[in-house]
């Protein structure tokens, strides 16, 4: 007697519910307790990412071009993928916290409220780059000069329009246009954020004590944009706009940039040869990976300096979820910070000195 | 066995009920119950995300935040009154334009275009629903943004300047104005659908009565067509609006993410939505990222409102009749 096609029905869809039932068992077993990507989590999360033949970022649109070159070269060379998210460092910090990615990626150091959140991470400094201040106004020429305070005031919305007397004194002989000025900010929590706003409160105190120093701030006015790529889009549409934005994609877009007062009293033109004074005139070179090292206005004494120039981190924690995944990330970073360095000068990233090389490669030891 | 005992309840006299039956039929039952439930408990299981998770904001601001305008990661001081006015505007806005618009497009799609026209026009205008948000976005910067402050600003600006709305240059494309119109093409085509159903609708003899008084086409349209889809267009007004208030793509896009109330429609702005978009990628554990889930707690309670509210309308309008 052939079977009826009703048994068959009943026995298949009796089997399917049994190996989906059997699924969802053994999977509930192994899923872990996160709730949402704030809180830290027990830490396992990142090893189904990252194996010893790849490694996941995210953070710092800052690094972003130079990121974008290193993959191909360390995997050509070394056989590991390196992907990488450009989020924002707010949320490369966001990311390495939760565990969700192998290593962060951010031009702001880890305040200690997020160091402690992080539970044992360390920020090691792998490149060195500034933030430019561009602009777009039509019948204002290339390099503007200006300085910290004017800055300040244009971003608290004191300045309104181009042809402003304290812009006027800085560069006489320019014709500026009455144009309104419309400052650019970042909308995402941003390493470029941090530098300037450093930057800002260093030179002017009002700036400090109204707005202060974070990867987000309240900005009294003016329009937001999402990464530096968001940024630059803003700026390209919109005239009369400034903006703070890294240095990779003002050389990128070939936007016009201002020269900014440092000090010394003078107008240094933002590249690897002023960053470098910058760089030369940090002081203290801090061990241990657990602190950042200021480079925004520097003393008089850098009198080539730019002043707006930032080291930017890569963020790990200090026990990654395997050793396979920790010898990876120490081959990685060691090899960015040596070798991948040559891969900077075409983006305008300048050479780390040698004393943050050493110190990088001691903290690198530390990785488990 | 007299011809009156009855028959047993079995397939056939004798025979086993078979195996598909006794187990298909209930579990059939259950796969569509569980179906249901699963659904439903999707829905509950958000709402109480969003509640539990927004709990530090709301216990350190309370309701007060819905009234604080500030927004200062820094000195972590959070309010969502910029966006619930950003909000309120763009939405309110769109629907002022899109609902009169929307009328005028069913009137023709239903009594005026000749016939061969109506279901092609019909089907286009319903198409501009079918644009993904990101490219009526990048749209809106590409092209409204330089449109907006090269020939429609100014003109607004020369006659209609002394109106706080369309006062202040910006030269900025990002702006109030430029989300308003982006909303507006995106809540168009679901109140055209709708209305042009309504007016569809609408019996017969009244308009032949109408004409028989001597009335116009427009006389006819007014009278007979007008007053009586008038509580269906609302409904569908308010379910526009509830698009319009969750889009959070496009609008982050041309908006230009300002965190404080400008009374020009000319200047950036922010809303519910774009904000969480802009900022829930990097906002700082604790109290950044609790008053984020805040707004989107506002967001989803105000979403709920206007969508239950215009099914309410709807249907009291559809048993009405």
């Amino acid at each position: 007697m052939t079977v009826p096609r009703r048994r068959i029905w009943t026995i298949a869809t009796a089997g399917l519910c049994a190996v989906l039932v059997a699924a969802c068992g053994s999977s509930a077993k192994h899923s872990s307790s996160s709730t949402h990507s704030g809180s830290s989590t027990t830490g396992s999360s990142g090893s189904s990412l990252a194996s010893a033949k790849q490694l996941v970022g995210a953070g710092s649109t800052l690094v972003a071009p130079l990121m974008s070159q290193w993959e191909p070269t360390y995997d050509q060379k070394y056989g590991v993928a390196v992907t990488y998210g450009a989020i924002g460092s707010g949320g490369g910090i966001e990311s390495i916290t939760g565990r969700s990615v192998t290593f962060g990626a951010s031009d702001a150091p880890l305040t200690p409220q997020q160091a402690a959140a992080c539970k044992g991470c360390l920020e090691i400094p792998w490149a060195l780059a500034a933030t430019d201040v561009a602009y777009h106004v039509q019948g204002v020429p290339n390099n503007l000069k200006l300085t910290g305070p004017v800055l300040a005031k244009i971003w608290m919305g004191q300045i309104t329009s181009w042809n402003d007397p304290a812009i006027a004194r800085l560069n006489p002989g320019v014709k500026l246009p009455a144009t309104k000025i419309v400052p650019v900010h970042r909308t995402d929590g941003s390493g470029d954020t941090f530098a300037f706003t450093n930057y800002l409160s260093h030179v002017d105190p009002a700036f400090k004590s109204k707005i202060g120093v974070a990867t987000t701030v309240n900005w009294p006015g003016g329009v937001g944009g999402k990464g530096n790529s968001g940024v630059g889009g803003v700026l390209q549409s919109t005239n009369g706009a400034i903006a703070y934005i890294a240095i990779a994609y003002v050389l990128e877009n070939k936007f016009d940039y201002a020269l900014v007062q440092n000090a010394a009293g003078r107008y240094p033109t933002p590249g690897i040869a002023s960053i470098s004074a910058a760089a030369r005139a940090a002081t203290t070179v801090p061990k241990g990976g657990t602190q950042g090292i200021s480079l925004v206005d520097p003393p008089a004494s850098a009198a080539g300096a730019y002043p707006i120039s930032t080291f930017t981190y890569v963020i790990v924690p200090k026990r990654s979820s395997s050793p396979a995944v920790a010898g990876a990330l120490r081959k990685f970073i060691g090899w960015a910070i040596t070798a991948g360095q040559a891969d900077g000068p075409k983006l305008d990233f300048a050479p780390l000195p040698a004393a943050v090389v050493s110190a990088d490669k001691a903290t690198l030891a530390e990785l488990r | 066995m007299s011809a009156t005992t009855p028959i047993p309840s079995r397939r056939f006299a004798g025979a086993r009920v078979p195996l598909s039956d006794r187990i298909g039929e209930p579990a059939f039952r259950a796969l569509c119950a569980l179906a249901a439930a699963v659904a439903v408990g999707t829905l509950v299981w958000i709402a109480e995300t969003v509640f539990d998770h927004s709990g530090t904001a709301f216990s350190t601001f309370g309701l007060g935040f819905l009234g604080h305008t500030t927004w200062d990661p820094v000195k972590n001081h959070f309010g969502a009154a910029a966006f619930l006015y950003g909000t309120f505007v763009s939405s309110l806005l769109a629907l002022l334009i899109a609902t009169p618009a929307a009328i005028l497009i069913a009137i023709y799609l239903t009594e005026l275009a000749p016939r061969i026209v109506r279901r092609p026009v019909a089907m286009l205008v319903e198409l501009l629903a079918a644009i993904p948000s990101v490219i009526l976005g990048l749209w809106g910067i590409i092209v409204l943004g330089p449109f907006l402050t090269g020939h429609l600003e100014p003109f607004l600006r020369s006659f209609l300047s002394w109106i706080p709305l369309f006062s202040g240059a910006s030269s900025s494309g990002y702006s109030m104005l430029n989300a308003v119109l982006i909303l507006t093409i995106m809540i168009l085509p679901i109140i055209t659908a709708l209305t042009r159903e309504i007016f569809a609708t609408t019996a017969g003899d009244l308009k032949e009565g109408a004409y028989a008084l001597g009335a116009t086409r427009w006389e006819m349209i007014r009278m007979t067509v007008l007053p009586i889809a008038r509580p269906g267009i609302v409904g569908a007004a308010v379910l526009g609006l509830g698009r319009a208030f969750g889009e959070a793509i496009a609008v982050t896009q041309v908006i230009g993410n300002a965190t404080q109330i400008q009374a020009s429609l000319f200047q950036p702005a922010g809303t519910l939505a774009a904000q969480i978009a802009s900022s829930y990628q990097s906002a700082n554990p604790g109290l950044g990222q609790s008053s984020l889930i805040y707004l989107a707690a506002i967001l989803l309670v105000l979403s709920l409102i206007v969508n239950i509210g215009a099914r309410l309308i709807v249907r009291r309008f559809q048993r009405g009749r």
